[in-house]
């Protein structure tokens, strides 16, 4: 301690910074960065899988036209999962932020409620998830087979519900989206789990003291949700949207990365497969890069 | 807008009552349908349409699926034990080096902090299945294939947890920092004392996510594990669902036994969070 007080303050807090985050980072270095930057080496070339090891082959671009000249499937599944997720964000952003205002009102049975509504968090990952695709699904195929086409079930009844959508509007290719959107209402409600429970983490970590002063100050419920919580809460909005691109541009289920790992494992090649991996992430990327941009300039910190 | 309205009107605690009765119902229902399904006989299982209760009530499928499981070629307790040892110290490297990594970013702000923070954001939108080959051949390269290790330590890099504490952590107030400085308190001792008191529904949060992955994660422990003995429980159980039509009656009760852990962590997380809310209150 006396020795680092010869230094200046600056120096001595960028050292014991550095202390800090240097555990993470070698974890991050060695599992993260290392794997991502042979992934782009990868991309750029034939990946053959020899007795003797790997054997690399540089061929340039070649894998990259090949995914957005030749390769029909990719194209179709990546238009389709980027729009999925762009009218997903703002639907799954109000909803859990509405929940989670509600949840942190007092009322009873509150703890119970509050319970529920972190069910999915807790179950929706994994072996559930997969028992009750494939169980509904082959459900589905048997019923279909014995030629029974309505069902009472709410995992399949939406089916028909999405049809009578894109007949009333006409099949206009720009409502399909929002039709797809209000269809998987319920996959929005589940999906909306994490994202209720980071909001309500944001809201109990906003004093409430502020509260009291607008109160006294004479703000109404509406004003002072304006003029505290909503901007206290900016920096977890900025996390959450974060969180919710992430989380459907990764989910298990994207028909995207379905692909990826098809090509990868079932066809063996690993090179075009990184190819369109990088392809994917970049579209990604650009995609968050401008919303954390957008966000971020709005984003209200308390210690400025 | 928050706790200090109690005097709100009889219709508006209604209201707030009822949208979260719906809601809530709507949410439970995948989970109450799986719960449902493992106690459902063969014949229901495959009904259609698919009912949302049972109506024969039978234990069949947790017998086929211990009867499975004692004729297994491992043990199922090696299997439990292994997840959680995994489950244990993988959320355990996550969460503290997450947190310690966070705390100068989010508060010091030292040259390249900045940049190694969007590199965090970077890293988050890339999934880790892009990753696996070359991070398969670094495994290889370690020695670190077929041991615990090789699934808990790259949670040590994971960066979801550095990104949610410091984002957390921003929201702490600089002056509970200085005054910390003021009496003589370490950078270790104001992260310890200060910091992490502060953003506990951060890191009770980061725990149940973190826990909840790594005990059902499925994927990696099959790349990386070929020993039987060291396989975790999730996998165990994913042989299980495997086995077809005739399976499907264990494999939901398996699902069922496979959320218990989950649960109990979550109601142990779920009461703290109660708890610092209400302490949050005081702390202002």
């Amino acid at each position: 301690m006396r020795k680092k007080k010869l230094r200046s303050l600056s120096q001595r807090q960028a050292f014991v910074g550095r202390l800090f985050v240097y555990p993470w980072l070698i974890g991050f270095l060695i599992f993260f960065a290392y794997p991502f930057i042979r992934s782009i080496i990868f991309a750029f070339s034939e990946l053959d899988l020899t007795p003797f090891g790997l054997k690399l082959t540089f061929i340039g671009f070649k894998n990259f036209i090949k995914a957005l000249q030749e390769d029909p499937t990719f194209i179709q599944y990546l238009t389709l999962e980027v729009t999925n997720t762009i009218v997903n964000i703002p639907l799954i952003l109000m909803f859990s932020l509405f929940i989670a205002i509600l949840l942190n009102q007092r009322f009873k049975g509150r703890a119970f409620i509050r319970a529920i509504f972190f069910l999915p968090v807790v179950v929706m990952s994994g072996a559930l998830l997969y028992v009750l695709e494939s169980n509904t699904m082959e459900q589905f195929y048997i019923g279909a087979q014995t030629g029974m086409a309505m069902s009472n079930s709410p995992f399949v009844r939406g089916i028909d519900f999405r049809m009578f959508l894109i007949q009333i509007t006409g099949n206009i290719p720009f409502v399909r989206p929002l039709i797809d959107a209000i269809n998987r209402i319920y996959e929005i409600i589940w999906k909306s789990g994490v994202q209720i429970l980071i909001f309500l983490a944001g809201l109990q970590s906003i004093p409430s003291s502020l509260y009291e002063v607008a109160s006294v100050e004479g703000a109404t419920p509406w004003e002072s949700f304006w003029k505290v919580t909503f901007p206290l809460l900016s920096p977890i909005i900025l996390v959450n949207v974060v969180y919710t691109v992430i989380d459907s541009f990764t989910d298990y289920s994207n028909d995207v990365l379905r692909y990826i790992l098809e090509v990868a494992f079932r066809r063996l090649q690993h090179g075009y497969s990184s190819a369109i991996a990088w392809l994917y992430f970049l579209i990604l990327g650009t995609i968050l890069l401008l919303l954390v941009i957008f966000i971020s300039k709005r984003v209200f910190y308390i210690s400025e | 807008m928050k706790e200090r309205k109690v005097n709100r009107s009889f219709w508006g605690n209604l209201v707030i009552s009822v949208v979260l009765t719906v809601v809530a119902v709507f949410m439970a229902l995948p989970l109450v349908y799986s719960i449902m399904n493992a106690f459902k006989p063969l014949d229901e299982l495959f009904l259609f349409p698919p009912r949302l209760f049972v109506r024969r009530p039978t234990l069949k499928n947790f017998s086929d699926l211990f009867y499975l499981m004692g004729t297994s070629f491992v043990p199922f307790s090696r299997y439990l034990f292994n997840s959680i040892f995994i489950s244990f110290f993988g959320t355990l490297g996550h969460v503290l080096i997450a947190s310690m990594a966070a705390y100068p970013l989010a508060k010091h702000k030292f040259p390249g902090s900045k940049f190694l923070f969007n590199l965090v954001i970077f890293s988050l939108m890339f999934s880790g299945y892009v990753t696996n080959i070359p991070r398969f051949i670094i495994m290889a390269k370690l020695r670190l294939l077929d041991s615990y290790l090789s699934l808990i330590l790259p949670y040590i890099g994971a960066t979801l947890g550095l990104f949610l504490m410091k984002q957390f952590m921003e929201q702490i107030p600089d002056s509970y920092i200085e005054s910390a400085r003021i009496d003589g308190a370490n950078e270790f001792k104001i992260w310890w004392y200060v910091i992490m008191p502060n953003v506990k529904p951060a890191w009770l949060t980061l725990i149940l996510f973190s826990f909840r992955e790594i005990w059902n994660d499925t994927y990696t422990p099959s790349l990386y594990i070929h020993n039987e003995a060291l396989k975790p429980f999730s996998l165990g159980l994913t042989y299980i669902q495997q086995g077809g039509f005739v399976r499907a009656g264990a494999g939901a009760a398996a699902a069922v036994l496979m959320l218990i852990p989950s649960i109990i962590i979550f109601i142990i997380t779920q009461s703290n969070v109660v708890e610092t809310m209400k302490s949050a209150g005081i702390k202002g």
